[in-house]
């Protein structure tokens, strides 16, 4: 399986050009969002400023969706666009969109008219936006993609269960392209929940390879990677293998790991005894922002790396453990990267990601 | 005889029809349509519902209904199955659902709206009930843990997604299906859509005026026939084939000419190597809605003509959402091996606008496939055939 295209939508912008600016110019400060539980109503987020998205008729084409659907359909569109691949509608593909919280503002939002209104007075069009499949069905509409199409959570391992069951759509020959991708949004409840539960940066920077204690700033956007058999120009990579809750049978060791620590989780240590000493380690979550789906933009930074042939330096690159971080960026030989996202039950994925020959 | 054929060695299912298969089975027998006024929560609306009663209490988990409805599924397919805690063992866990999958606790949310602060005891209980990882970490299992969103095609969605995971070599055994709970968000969302009946349903009849909303789970053990063979394990029950596909058409109604059903419908038929004559049943989503049936109804006699016994299992389970591919693909396995379908509950007069009509009264079968479809919002259909493999 080959990542043929990939689509990114976070604070830095639309697009993988964007994406590719964030990681070469390194950690930017996240925007202060009001919160009426925090210290001083304000409070750190990276934040996606949709209206800066320039694909106007994509838009368009969903002006009645929410927030959430609207960042998916956005990412999977430069996917598809990056890609190159023509006549996508007339193809086989399937969408697997994958999601940690779903469309839980306009959740929210539907509550509210339940507790505004009554239960008889409710809005059949917040609610059919509430449902988490219809970030998917948006998908499919705005693109004309009529294959399997799926809508999965499994919280951190949202992204790469989707990933996994790609590979198998494709194996089975239930499709020949998967655009598989995740999303998540910001909310001020789930805000809330996380300030109760997490320590907030306070100056703004996670710090990735501190493992414990952690800090986290809430990201949102969206990632997705057109996926295929085939090997087009513009592809990115290829991706040898996925290992969710199993161990995966690796014959090398990577050169590169990217972990997902990004302070969601209060200990994160458990990344410092997974990563190969012989492995150069980097994180990305700066860039984003802390999100259980985050592993969607480190596997867009992997495909990227592997394309380019280059490193992009860590953004924040305290390093109180000593790991062998990348710390410069360049020109550089790189045959495999691993995208690792452990939780804090000792859960673990992997996902191989390595240079097409 | 093929090695890798997916066999169906385990089902569980509780609904309003029964908690437990033998229930169900006598329920359908009878025509019990077990609905009635909610009682689950307090609430001024007065559509009926079908609510499971007597929820054995060692699965009672107070704000977890639809994990509770799972865990006992589960637990009835796994004897079923004859398979104990299996440490270690490469089982997959793929579950469908709605309600389990949002934090859409009303107290939770309106106390934060109030106070800008809440009691993070619904959150605690949404953050650690994803249905697919709680049984996943229940079995000790390793493997795929995958828990559908898709709407009211989640079970059968789920269902297909292990025949893959299962076909690719993820898993030797896989545990699929759905579970949801009535819960009150939903319950306006849908009487806000219009699309919800004041009496009991009546899928596929001339004058049908909507669903019922239910609960339940309906959950399959799938294993190759390699796997249960070395655990001495036999069934004739088998998963042939899964086909899903979009309509790309519109958010809340299917496409008029059926496009993603007929597509999953041949894709499954496709997989399970069979012609629409070889189907002797088809359990259908018929939910009783007016445009849902008339597009399922409209369809299935395309592709496998209007003399194809059909029907739908709604009138006594109500629609069950993310449970009710898992309770169908249940109902069809069940068809298969009681060699009887129930009446469809509910139809009464066909209607002259859908080309064929589900049966009136408990009907033998007599072959060996049938198929179980689910169309969802979002335009997402989904079907799957099953089989039982001939005596040798």
């Amino acid at each position: 399986m080959n990542i043929l295209g990939v689509g990114t939508i976070f604070q830095g912008g639309v697009g993988m050009r964007s994406f590719e600016k964030a990681l070469e110019q390194g950690w930017t400060k996240p925007s202060d969002m009001d919160a009426k539980w925090a210290a001083g109503g304000k409070h750190p987020v990276y934040q996606v400023n949709i209206d800066a998205a320039p694909d106007r008729a994509v838009l368009k084409k969903i002006r009645r969706a929410d927030r959430l659907s609207k960042m998916a359909v956005l990412a999977a569109a430069e996917a598809v666009k990056d890609s190159a691949v023509a006549d996508l509608q007339h193809k086989s593909v399937g969408i697997i969109l994958a999601t940690a919280f779903g469309a839980h503002v306009t959740t929210f939002g539907f509550l509210d008219t339940i507790l505004d209104f009554g239960e008889a007075a409710v809005s059949p069009t917040i609610f059919s936006n509430s449902v988490h499949n219809a970030a998917a069905s948006y998908i499919s509409t705005a693109l004309d993609i009529k294959g399997p199409t799926l809508t999965v959570t499994q919280f951190r391992f949202s992204f790469a269960a989707a990933l996994q069951l790609a590979a198998t759509w494709l194996e089975l020959s239930r499709c020949d392209y998967v655009l598989a991708g995740a999303v998540d949004q910001l909310g001020d409840v789930l805000e809330y929940v996380a300030s109760r539960k997490l320590a907030v940066a306070a100056d703004g920077k996670i710090r990735p390879f501190s493992f414990q204690p952690t800090a986290h700033v809430p990201g949102e956007g969206a990632a997705f990677v057109l996926l295929g058999n085939e090997q087009t120009g513009h592809a990115y990579c290829t991706v040898p293998s996925i290992a969710v809750n199993d161990d995966a049978e690796q014959a090398t060791t990577p050169d590169v790991i990217i972990i997902d620590a990004d302070g969601m989780q209060p200990d994160e240590s458990i990344y410092a005894s997974q990563v190969s000493p012989a492995s150069i380690v980097t994180a990305y979550s700066p860039l984003f922002g802390s999100m259980m789906t985050g592993g969607m933009f480190n596997t867009a930074a992997a495909a990227l790396m592997l394309k380019r042939q280059q490193y992009y330096a860590a953004p924040v690159a305290d390093n109180p453990r000593g790991l062998k971080i990348m710390d410069r960026s360049g020109p550089a030989s790189i045959q495999a990267i691993d995208c690792l996202c452990c939780d804090c039950s000792g859960t673990k994925a992997a996902i191989r990601l390595a240079a097409l020959r | 005889m093929n090695d890798d054929t997916i066999l169906i060695t385990g089902m569980g299912a509780l609904s309003a029809a029964g908690n437990t298969i033998a229930e169900t089975l006598a329920s359908f027998e009878r025509g019990a349509r077990n609905a009635g006024q909610v009682t689950l929560f307090p609430t001024k609306l007065k559509y009926p519902a079908f609510e499971v009663r007597n929820l054995p209490q060692q699965y009672a988990l107070e704000g977890q209904r639809t994990l509770s409805l799972a865990l006992a599924a589960v637990d009835q397919a796994l004897a079923d199955a004859g398979l104990a805690q299996k440490p270690g063992l490469r089982i997959g866990v793929c579950m469908g659902t709605t309600v389990a999958s949002q934090l859409n606790d009303l107290a939770f949310y309106t106390a934060y709206r109030e106070r800008g602060a809440a009691p993070m005891t619904a959150v605690d209980r949404f953050l650690k009930g994803n249905i697919a990882e709680v049984v996943s970490r229940k079995l000790k299992a390793r493997g795929p843990a995958l828990t559908v969103v898709n709407a009211c095609s989640s079970g059968t969605d789920a269902i297909g997604v292990a025949l893959s995971w299962l076909k690719a070599g993820l898993c030797d055994i896989a545990i699929a299906g759905g579970a949801d709970e009535l819960n009150h968000v939903p319950y306006c969302g849908f009487a806000s859509l219009g699309i919800v009946n004041a009496d009991l349903c009546s899928p596929f009849d001339r004058d049908r005026k909507g669903l019922n909303l239910g609960e339940g789970a309906g959950v399959l053990v799938l294993e190759r026939r390699s796997a249960a063979f070395k655990r001495g394990k036999h069934s004739d029950l088998v998963l042939l084939g899964f086909g899903a596909s979009c309509d790309a058409y519109h958010l809340t109604a299917p496409s008029p000419e059926g496009v993603g059903l007929k597509a999953s419908l041949k894709t499954a038929l496709r997989e399970a190597d069979l012609n629409a004559a070889d189907v002797s049943f088809v359990n259908a989503h018929g939910t009783g809605t007016k445009d849902n049936d008339l597009v399922e109804g409209n369809t299935l006699a395309e592709l496998f003509g209007r003399d194809l016994t059909m029907l739908s299992t709604k009138g006594y389970t109500g629609h069950t959402l993310g449970a009710a591919g898992g309770l169908e693909a249940v109902f069809t396995a069940l068809g298969l091996r009681e060699a009887w379908i129930p009446a469809s509950a509910g139809f009464v007069n066909r209607d002259e606008g859908i080309a064929l009509a589900p049966v009136r009264e408990n009907t033998a079968i007599r072959g060996r496939f049938a198929v179980s479809t689910s169309l969802a919002f979002g335009g997402n259909n989904a079907a799957i055939v099953i089989g039982r493999e001939a005596s040798q």
